[in-house]
């Protein structure tokens, strides 16, 4: 007979760092990350795998974290935002763009934007960045500044544009 | 301050070698949101923590017969379960505003539930997995006796209509509206009258972070993180209703994960949260699921409008009648959503020079989501009536609809402009910004056309869209209580570092960043000396919060108050030092000196250690400290009606022009925006980047007002004909276009530095735009759009109509 | 939204899934979960167990033969979508999938999931409709193999019996020649179709040979357009699409109303579909 249970060990890497917990099967595993590990920048905007704030890696890949059980991360390597970025240290170039292009206002779908630009291969979908994007909302940005953010990390060109203002910039969007 | 006196300006002692306003200073609220250590409500942790998970009626319209709370009492980890009838002892939410309905709203549901998602018990559990099982249970316990249902503004307002509230004469909250004997006039004087109907939809504000409320009561202190837009006024809130000393209750602003006008209201959580943790005496948590955001957080729009229009052989527009209606839900929401349909017919004519306006504001209850804030506040509403109605003019009477606008739109000889409603339109670039997008969609328009040209199956239209957007308003006539003004404290601490403290709220808009900007300025010191404090009601001055615009405006009206006060006395500090006169000390790079000598000179760190520390250094009979505050009432701003119902409601007024370039699929309806362009003006621009940030935003929520998200009810039952992102279809980045902007500068004559504001203009422009880009492309069908959103279906049903029209006029030519 | 409790049982061989599948009566299949999951988290799907198949040996691989391609249970979309073996063979696949939810989706989603899941906009069981494919499910009595035509018997619902579940597709090769075309019309990049049409071209001298037609969207169950395929048979594209449009009318007597759209706009939509897609195709096949 084969084994059921409302329990279940899991064991998880997460940023590096091995896991070991008992927990109801029912955990979601964004709860796991969140709430047992205390790893909080992954967020939950909706919980039916539309708005991408939770995505995280599991074994490279993104995926959405709400709609996965805790269990099913049983034995895989998980890694969150914070694996981005060490305390104190600097930004990764990605996180850099998003701080330059001002891709962020909130700033709670951006954890969720960042894994999954970390889980592909530019080359990949350098073409294809809005299609890349599409699985992950955000409410403040208009998309603009995201886009605007990957093209400068990826050194993608786009034709007419113009650099996002930074200090000292004066330019003022595309006018 | 009066009316008369300049607007506050930086103080002229400061002789900065930097200038940070007007500089896209990158924000320093970025790197913990990016390296995912950011606190959000959600993200708190503290120890003995349980978990509230609300009750929600499944019920449109119905009696509580019985709540069996038993079962779920009896579960394994569940701490307690609450109905009303344990919060008697807590005050009901204020009916502040005397002329609309007053609906005495419970924290929770009492006897009766007046829409689908209306709070009427709480579960308080280990966890939330708990509180869920728990809370199901307690669903499967209450015993409802459905009432008939009013599901829209046509049953609300049917003739024996179903009454939500047993006292009111019917279903209106509010029908205000005078007739004008020029109107009538000018009605009977024209060549010719239309009637229209026209309609937009309901939606909702939808941060991607729901609400969430967090509330500790140990310590003798009730501290309650809440996910909210307006902090001091929840604080407020509580320890009116449950009768707690306000000093008592501090109200912290976690990281927001974005508000746009849904955390501006207070809720019932965040009035039965901090209760509960009270009574348990223990921290108590409730975040909301996106189940529960789509019908418990407040709705928006949903409001229409029944015009009539006198117009001429030659395009002139002689006079509109517009009679706006807004369903407002069940009411039950504390603000009331009364306002935005007042906004909408008071902006309805945009930057168009049109006195001839006669309005009706009528705001009816039904068994839906309570209607409240939304980003752009019942002005997108308003905008598309008006450029669909110069539209229409245009097509009525062979007039160009560029060459229409053109004679319509204000120019500046006129300003300061009156309009219809009072509002008092300070500056602005009307006619300027409109050519400017004109100028900019041209190459676009014609290599759109040109690409498509050959295309059977495709046809391009242009939209334009030209409005005013009031900034920081009243809060009066929203709320019956709160006025208008925002604070700042400004302290220079004995290491010279300036904290910044303000009444404003942080929900994603880089307040942070341009309050130290502002400050740095008006003190002479480095952006990077100067820490900003928001959101903490024990460390903030009183204040409003972040709403209506206004974050730009008030922090610079209360940053430069209370800066320049500090300026003069450490000024004065400085002299004494430097054995100067105090009228010939000036600052520049963090240093006091005498005018034209950069030598000797003492620091504002020595300043502020005379003033704090070292007072013996101190001019004879200087008090000590070195901290001011400045509260800031803007000039202009009226909070109630004049005798004749007029009101400027807004103390300055941005304005903008948009023109959106489609295609349209005729054989599927599929719209495609090819070219989207935006001229803004917001006065004098603080922090560039920022504000293309908000302007990309609201556009962005203004296309999904336009084309995707409309929150639908049964019209039967008032049941939501869904709660879930599969159906309310909040745009992707494959939805969004490329935005080009462009912006004119037309500072404020009467507010600080020239300051307006930028939060919702955004969203203004697209409803109309897209209506009028996709008739214009179908034109040779005579389509002719009047509601939102435009969807696939939207369209082929107009071309449809359009289609069979024409053949029934074949048959009976 | 958190799902209500149940057991979880992971199985390592597809003899062991089925006697766990039935050893309660409220059991389910869970693969890659990206429909099943949202239904938990809104307590529309509950079960007292919950079998995740994706350790079932043998049940990840995608393999090509002479056939087509056999895609195992426990495959992810992107995983199909990234085989080049599979492309090749089934070109369908490729074109169906980028179609399918976005990245994150496809990464834990699966192939056969979405086949029995069977929800009637999605656009996998189309393409297992138009591809001919077989679908193999085991239970207590053993193995059957049952063609796509026969699969999916209503919306959300397939032959799939209780105790058993979906262990793989085949997927068959399309003509050598034919051309597979997968369009539709959605309201937002990712989301399921308002209409949508699988299509399998055979083109030769600037006309159409051979089409297969399968519409989705439209109702309960993937729409074979038999109609349609007839009235395209030998059409060039120069004479009117009347016939086109009465074809498809006739295929598609039973589409659905919803909140997103009305029946009268999915035959439109799938019309204009059916008219696009043969035109590219020709287009295509003239070009050099």
């Amino acid at each position: 007979m084969i084994d059921t249970a409302r329990e279940a060990d899991v064991h998880v890497d997460i940023n590096g760092r091995s896991h070991h917990h008992r927990v109801p099967v029912r955990l979601l595993l964004s709860d796991y990350i969140r709430d047992v590990v205390g790893l909080t920048g992954t967020h939950v905007g909706c919980e039916h795998g539309y708005c991408g704030a939770c995505t995280v890696m599991v074994n490279g890949d993104a995926v959405r974290s709400c709609l996965m059980l805790a269990v099913q991360a049983h034995g895989a390597d998980v890694r969150t935002v914070e694996s981005l970025t060490a305390d104190g240290t600097a930004l990764s170039p990605m996180q850099q763009a998003f701080h330059e292009s001002y891709a962020l206002q909130c700033g709670f779908c951006t954890a969720g934007f960042l894994m999954t630009l970390e889980s592909v291969d530019p080359d990949d979908w350098r073409d294809r960045t809005v299609e890349l994007l599409s699985g992950n909302l955000c409410r403040c940005t208009g998309y603009q500044n995201i886009m605007a953010a990957v093209e400068r990390a990826w050194g993608i060109e786009r034709a007419g544009s113009r650099d996002a203002a930074g200090v000292g910039g004066e330019a003022h969007g595309d006018g | 301050m009066s009316c008369l006196d300049p607007p506050i300006n930086i103080s002229e002692h400061v002789r900065h070698s930097t200038r940070y306003v007007g500089r896209s200073l990158r924000r320093r609220e970025d790197r913990r949101p990016l390296t995912g250590r950011a606190r959000y409500v959600a993200d708190l942790q503290l120890a003995g923590m349980v978990e509230a998970v609300v009750v929600r009626s499944t019920e449109a319209h119905a009696r509580i017969v019985s709540i069996d709370t038993s079962e779920a009492r009896a579960l394994d980890g569940v701490v307690a379960v609450f109905t009303a009838a344990d919060l008697a002892e807590v005050a009901s939410f204020p009916d502040y505003i005397d002329y609309i309905g007053p609906v005495r709203q419970r924290p929770l549901a009492e006897d009766r539930v007046r829409y689908v998602g209306a709070p009427y018990a709480v579960v308080v559990a280990a966890d939330r997995y708990v509180a869920e099982d728990a809370a199901a249970l307690v669903a499967v316990g209450t015993v409802f006796e459905p009432l008939p249902a009013v599901a829209d503004i046509d049953q609300a307002l049917a003739a024996g209509a179903p009454k939500l509230h047993d006292d009111w004469a019917d279903n209106r909250s509010v029908d205000i509206g005078a007739e004008r004997p020029e109107i009538t006039e000018a009605f009977r004087r024209a060549d010719h009258t239309f009637a229209e109907t026209f309609t937009s939809q309901r939606q909702t504000g939808l941060p991607i972070e729901t609400r969430g409320v967090v509330a500790d009561p140990s310590d003798g202190v009730l501290t309650v993180w809440s996910s909210t837009q307006s902090p001091h006024m929840v604080r407020s809130t509580i320890a009116l209703m449950l009768g707690v000393p306000e000093p008592q209750v501090r109200v912290v602003l976690p990281t927001v994960g974005g508000g746009f006008g849904t955390k501006t209201h207070i809720y019932s959580e965040d009035i039965v949260v901090p209760w509960a943790a009270r009574l348990l005496d223990r921290p108590v948590r409730w975040i909301e699921d996106r189940m529960e955001n789509l019908v418990a957080s407040v709705h928006a729009r949903d409001q229409r409008h029944d015009v009539e229009v006198a117009y001429d052989d030659d395009g002139t527009i002689r006079a509109v009648r517009c009679t706006s209606i807004l369903d407002l839900g069940s009411g039950e929401i504390f603000m009331p959503g009364t306002a935005p349909v007042f906004v909408t017919n008071a902006c309805i004519t945009g930057g168009y020079d049109f006195p001839l306006m006669e309005t009706r504001t009528v705001a009816v209850v039904t068994n839906k989501t309570p209607a409240g804030a939304y980003r752009g506040f019942g002005i997108p509403e308003g905008a598309l009536v008006m450029e669909r109605v110069i539209d229409r003019v245009a097509r009525l009477t062979g007039t160009d609809r560029v060459g229409l606008r053109r004679r319509m739109l204000l120019r500046r000889e006129q300003l300061p402009y009156v309009m219809h409603g009072g509002g008092r339109l300070d500056s602005g670039s009307h006619a300027e910004s409109f050519e400017r997008a004109l100028e900019m969609a041209e190459a676009s328009l014609a290599r759109i056309r040109e690409q498509h040209a050959d295309d059977p199956d495709t046809r391009v239209g242009v939209g334009y869209s030209n409005y005013v957007e009031p900034t920081s308003p009243t809060y009066h006539l929203t709320t019956g209580h709160w006025a208008g003004y925002d604070a700042s404290t400004i302290r220079v601490d004995p290491d010279g570092s300036v904290r910044v403290a303000a009444g404003l709220s942080a929900i994603g808009q880089g307040a942070e960043t341009i309050a130290a900007q502002l400050a740095a300025d008006a003190l002479g010191v480095a952006a990077d000396d100067v820490t900003v404090v928001l959101g903490d009601t024990e460390r903030s001055p009183y204040g409003l919060g972040s709403w209506g615009s206004r974050g730009a405006m008030m922090l610079t009206g209360s940053v430069l108050m209370a800066s320049n006060r500090l300026l003069d006395k450490a000024r004065a500090i400085a002299a004494h030092m430097l054995e100067a006169a105090d009228e010939d000390v000036v600052v520049s790079d963090g240093a006091f000196h005498v005018v034209g000598s950069e030598q000797p000179s003492v620091s504002w760190s020595e300043v502020a250690t005379a003033a704090w520390i070292r007072t013996v250094d101190l001019p004879p009979g200087t008090e000590a400290g070195l901290e001011t505050s400045g509260y800031y009432d803007p000039p202009y701003l009226e909070h109630e009606l004049d005798a004749s119902g007029k009101i400027n409601a807004a103390a300055s007024w941005s304005n903008g022009s948009h023109v959106g370039i489609v295609s349209v699929r005729l054989s599927t309806g599929e719209v495609k925006i090819e070219d989207y362009v935006v001229v803004h003006d917001c006065g004098t621009v603080i922090n560039p980047q920022l504000v293309d940030g908000q302007i990309h935003g609201g556009v962005a929520q203004g296309i999904a007002g336009a084309m995707y998200e409309h929150f639908q009810y049964d019209t039967e039952t008032a049941h939501p004909l869904f709660a879930s992102f599969m159906d309310y279809l909040v745009p992707t980045s494959a939805e969004v276009p490329r935005l080009r902007l462009d912006h004119f500068e037309s500072p404020s004559p009467d507010q600080p530095l020239g300051v307006k504001g930028c939060g919702e203009g955004g969203t203004i422009g697209p409803p109309a735009v897209v209506t009028g880009a996709v008739s214009d492309a179908l034109a040779e069908w005579g389509v002719d759009l009047t509601t939102c959103p435009v969807t696939p279906v939207s369209v082929r049903a107009a071309l449809r109509a359009a289609q069979s029209r024409a053949a029934a006029e074949r048959e009976q030519p | 939204m958190k799902p209500s409790a149940f057991d979880y049982a992971r199985p390592r061989s597809v003899a062991e899934a089925v006697e766990a599948l039935g050893s309660t009566e409220a059991s389910r299949v869970l693969a890659g979960g990206q429909s099943l999951i949202p239904a938990m988290n809104f307590r529309l799907a509950e079960m007292s167990l919950l079998v995740d198949i994706c350790d079932v040996d043998g049940l990840d691989t995608v393999s090509c033969d002479a056939a087509g391609v056999r895609v195992g249970a426990a495959a992810t979309q992107t995983r199909v979508l990234d085989d080049a073996d599979a492309a090749q063979a089934v070109p369908g696949l490729r074109a169906t999938l980028r179609h399918v939810g976005h990245l994150q989706i496809r990464n834990r989603g699966t192939v056969c999931g979405s086949l029995a899941h069977a929800d009637p906009a999605a656009e996998l069981p189309a393409l297992a409709l138009a591809s001919d494919a077989l679908i193999g499910i085991s239970g207590p009595r053993g193995r059957r193999e049952v063609p796509a035509a026969d699969f999916v018997t209503g919306p959300f619902t397939t032959v799939v019996e209780d105790g058993e579940l979906v262990t793989d597709a085949l997927f068959r090769r399309p003509p050598s020649g034919a051309v597979t075309v997968v369009d539709e019309v959605c309201r937002r990049a990712g989301d399921f179709a308002l209409a949508g049409l699988v299509a399998v071209v055979e083109a030769q001298d600037g006309a159409v040979r051979t089409a297969r037609l399968v519409g989705f969207g439209l109702r309960g169950v993937p729409t074979r357009m038999r109609n349609a395929e007839d009235v395209l048979a030998g059409w060039a594209g120069d004479h009117s699409i009347e016939a086109i449009t009465d074809a498809v009318a006739a295929d598609t007597t039973e589409v659905f109303d919803d909140t997103h759209a009305p029946g009268w706009y999915r035959r439109d939509a799938v019309t204009a579909l059916v008219v696009r897609t043969v035109r590219s195709v020709l287009e295509s096949h003239e070009a050099p």
